[in-house]
């Protein structure tokens, strides 16, 4: 006497060592995919890096190869005066000393500049206009001429 | 049953950080009765290997859409159900779903289903000419012994259409095992 589960596994016995062999192999897909996914990231990472700056060379850099050329060759041209510079006396306007004529307008844009942001509040009494109180028309005619 | 109990927890979440040791373990812990289900509803030996794994590379390549670990064996059966139905609509344009089944409702109790040795031949063929809704959902409850709302999740039926499936498949084979019984020769 058996179960129907026991007479249907008993039934498809054979097929195991197919069902092994199956089995493996689709394991062994999934261990070589994933070797094969972590490889192919690395790969694809270099791959792009190197396919970026091949392209910026030949759309950005070789079709302009003069014009790179020439500001390469100022870069390096002002480089070197720098450079130049660097080696000899200390620059001139450290070294000379402000003249009269320059204190003098120094001191008249001092004023100025005071003037300018010199504090001009008033007292609030001073400023506050009285309340208004509106009169006939006649009255302010009058003063007017007054 | 005892050999569908599972001692120890299946190793899904290992499988899942991609462990081909994990895969191996809960490939050979379903490969038979997967095989079992999908050879009974195709009954074709080839086709029911190239079918087990197929649902294994598919099982490999979506189990990031298994929400419940200890819900692997039935996911497993379902992608292996939706793969006998592409090819059981491929081969024949018999709809599963399309078979009516109305009345009877299935009355859950022990299960003291045992066959003789001599019915053993007469069980495998009712198996065969039952319908395919009321086969796979016999197979499930007998194979892996899922439970109806499992075996509903597998076949994408309604509870009632289950319970009314396994209904009919259990009548039509307890009257085979009954003729068998009263005409021995």
């Amino acid at each position: 006497m058996k179960t129907p589960r026991e007479l249907l596994l008993a039934r498809h016995r054979a097929a195991e060592p197919k069902l092994d062999a199956l089995r493996r192999e689709v394991v062994a897909a999934e261990l070589n995919n994933q070797a094969t996914r972590e490889q192919s990231f690395k790969v694809s990472l270099v791959t792009s890096l190197l396919c970026c700056s091949n392209k910026l060379w030949r759309e950005l850099v070789w079709p302009c190869r003069r014009t790179w050329a020439a500001l390469a060759a100022v870069w390096v041209v002002l480089a070197l005066v720098h450079l130049a510079q660097r080696d000899g006396s200390p620059p001139a306007l450290a070294q000379s000393a402000p003249t009269a004529g320059m204190i003098l307008t120094f001191r008249d844009q001092q004023e100025i500049l005071n003037e300018l942001f010199a504090d001009r509040s008033v007292p609030a009494e001073v400023v506050r206009p009285g309340i208004y109180a509106p009169k006939p028309r006649t009255e302010t005619v009058a003063l007017l001429a007054a | 049953m005892p050999e569908v109990a599972d001692p120890e927890p299946l190793p899904v979440p290992l499988a899942r950080a991609g462990d081909p040791a994990a895969w191996d373990a809960l490939f050979r812990r379903y490969q038979l009765p997967l095989y079992v289900f999908v050879f009974e509803l195709v009954r074709d030996e080839s086709a029911s290997l190239d079918l087990v794994q197929e649902t294994f590379l598919a099982a490999v390549k979506h189990l990031g859409t298994l929400r419940d670990n200890a819900k692997f064996g039935s996911w497993l059966f379902g992608i292996a159900h939706q793969k006998c139905r592409q090819r059981w609509r491929q081969r024949t344009e018999v709809l599963f779903d399309e078979i009516p089944e109305s009345a009877g409702e299935w009355e859950p109790g022990p299960d003291d289903l045992l066959i003789r040795r001599e019915e053993e031949a007469g069980f495998m063929n009712l198996v065969a000419q039952l319908p395919p809704p009321q086969r796979a959902a016999l197979l499930l409850h007998y194979v892996e012994e899922f439970s109806l709302e499992e075996i509903a999740r597998i076949t994408e039926a309604q509870l009632g259409t289950v319970k009314s499936r396994l209904h009919y498949a259990k009548r039509a084979l307890r009257k085979l095992l009954e003729a068998k019984n009263e005409n021995p020769a």
